[in-house]
């Protein structure tokens, strides 16, 4: 991250002359600082305009609901809990992260499963029209979901799942294994066959060695995978308006989606559940930030 | 003992490529196919009418009204997102206290679930105690009508759009930031070159590549993007906001007008081939890592 060598204030000043700078009327010193707290206000004012929306839907969850339609203050409080309390104990909203939760764990399995294997498969076995296949998947994951719901709602009602998590679940992996198949088919064309072949000469079989080389070497990448996968199925609203239609089956983002534009719109508890969406994202967020800049700058996600 | 783990991987592969055949490839045929039907519903067996419901959406203005604030829509927020995102990762390449921090936050937005974004907004945006709201009038705007006027709905639907998805060009710029070598900077430098000359002729050069790929993909997905705009206006006021995707998910799911749905989609994913070529052309294959 920090490898940049000298890209601040030091390197600025040191190509100019004392001469430029007695022009410029200030001294060294005064250039510096002020440089330095324009950039420091510029990075402030950025931090502040990311998160702003966070910080307010976090402290309106944890506001007296009844204080909510009050003036607006900036600071938190009064706080309580009851939002909190009315979304968990009378809402469906537990059963709808259960569902998300259900929905999200398969995609990620079955994501990693089929997609290591396939390009495990494109890169080490001989397989006709290789190119094509690693292209399609690259292709599909560019298609507008809308494009693909229409149809695949038709498919399911004709296998009889339609509106069942099963059905979803499928539904998610359209987008995480062509994702899964790219970036990892990325990374095992990388690694080179020598290590495995040494692997294999030393009395490894081709399943000790995936096990024991590739995917050690390619951990990175499926790490990546998996939290992407993750990511998509637990935030996925098109598929899941589209394809589920009964409550006791509707994913959290759907679940949430049905409290916009209610009559009596409860915004302390619709602000709760927002809070409690975005908490799994945020905590694999802090333990995990590499793996989703890397697979952020790689193009990972269709948002 | 090797030929079990070959039968493995032939397994996996075949399900894999089976799902993505049957769930990816079948459904995008399907809905070309569909587009050439006339279907009043998911079951009643469609019925052949060739380009029939291509010549009625073509003929429709709803279409073309839907095209072109799609474009503005995908338009607008793909320049300000852009031009965000760089002027946020050059902030960010710089060295100040707290810096991992400050990056650390910049990517939250583009975390949330699009549903989380519109419902915050809305609250942000409510009519009377929303926060914005609220400020907006204490500076004197008055009471902005976020989303009941046509033109401040689309600028609405902009600027959310451009908040949540400016961390992906901060992320790829300040990626591409650090691998522009400081040598060429310091030779700027002795050449007499002042910020802005080093900006516009070394830094932006040097991020050519990385722009070209964001702007594809930005302009790929912005062009898609049914959730945020149905969510916060559902195509509404009077159309202002109605774009492809959500001019076809109301043919097929509100006027049950499948066919000409499909045909929206279709339509939309010509278009959208157009741009993957041109991402396949400029990024070969065979030189991706």
């Amino acid at each position: 991250m920090s490898q940049t060598p000298l890209t601040g204030a030091a390197a600025d000043v040191h190509p100019e002359t004392r001469a430029d700078q007695r022009r410029a009327g200030l001294s060294r010193r005064t250039r510096e600082g002020l440089r330095r707290s324009g950039l420091g206000l510029a990075a402030l004012a950025i931090v502040a305009y990311s998160a702003f929306p966070i910080y307010w839907m976090v402290i309106s969850s944890l506001r007296d609901p009844n204080k909510l339609f009050q003036a607006p203050t900036l600071v938190p409080g009064p706080f309580s809990l009851e939002s909190y309390e009315v979304l968990l104990t009378l809402t469906d909203y537990p059963t709808q992260f259960r569902n998300s939760i259900l929905v999200a764990s398969a995609v990620v399995a079955i994501t990693i499963v089929c997609s290591t294997m396939i390009a495990y498969a494109l890169t080490r076995l001989r397989i006709p029209f290789k190119t094509l296949i690693v292209m399609t998947m690259l292709y599909v994951y560019m298609l507008p979901p809308l494009l693909l719901a229409i149809p695949l709602y038709g498919i399911f009602v004709w296998l009889g799942i339609a509106d069942s998590l099963l059905a979803l679940a499928i539904a998610h992996c359209t987008l995480t294994l062509p994702l899964g198949v790219w970036l990892l088919w990325g990374y095992f064309k990388a690694m080179p066959f020598d290590l495995e072949e040494a692997a294999m000469v030393d009395g490894c079989s081709r399943l000790g060695a995936f096990l024991r080389v590739v995917l050690p070497l390619s951990l990175p990448g499926v790490v990546t995978v998996a939290v992407f996968s993750f990511l998509l199925s637990w935030t996925d609203y098109a598929y899941a308006l589209v394809l589920v239609s009964s409550d006791a089956q509707k994913t959290l983002p759907v679940g949430l989606a049905s409290m916009i534009g209610a009559f009596d719109m409860r915004w302390g508890e619709a602000m709760a559940g927002a809070t409690l969406i975005a908490v799994p994202l945020f905590v694999m967020f802090t333990f995990l930030s590499r793996y989703f800049i890397q697979g952020l700058s790689a193009g990972a996600v269709k948002g | 003992m090797r030929s079990q783990f070959d039968w493995l991987i032939y397994l996996f592969f075949g399900l894999g490529l089976l799902v993505t055949g049957a769930f990816i490839v079948v459904p995008a045929v399907h809905a070309l196919w569909l587009s050439l039907h006339q279907a009043n519903s998911f079951i009643a067996a469609p019925k052949w009418v060739g380009f029939e419901n291509y010549a009625r959406i073509l003929a429709d203005p709803a279409f073309w009204n839907a095209m072109g604030n799609g474009l503005i829509y995908a338009g607008t927020s793909i320049v300000l997102q852009v031009v965000l995102g760089i002027a946020f990762a050059l902030v960010l390449n710089e060295h100040f206290p707290g810096r991992r921090l400050a990056r650390g936050f910049v990517v939250l937005p583009y975390l949330l679930p699009t549903v989380v974004v519109a419902l915050t907004f809305q609250w942000m945006m409510d009519g009377s105690v929303g926060i914005l709201t609220v400020l907006a009038r204490e500076v004197g705007l008055g009471t902005i009508p976020w989303f009941e006027d046509p033109v401040a709905a689309m600028a609405s639907s902009i600027a959310m759009s451009v908040w949540l998805w400016t961390p992906f060009v901060t992320v790829c710029v300040l990626a591409g930031l650090q691998s522009i070598p400081q040598s060429l900077y310091d030779a700027a430098k002795v050449d007499g070159a002042g910020a802005w000359n080093r900006f516009r002729h070394v830094t932006l050069p040097q991020l050519a590549p990385v722009l070209t790929v964001v702007v594809l993909l930005r302009g790929i997905w912005m062009f898609n993007k049914f959730d945020i705009i149905w969510l916060m206006t559902k195509g509404g006021p009077l159309g202002a906001t109605e774009h492809l995707p959500i001019l076809a998910y109301k043919r097929a799911f509100s006027l049950f007008d499948v066919g000409g749905g499909a045909a929206v989609a279709s339509i939309s994913f010509l278009l959208l081939s157009v741009l993957v070529l041109i991402y396949f052309r400029l990024f070969p294959l065979e030189d991706r890592r």
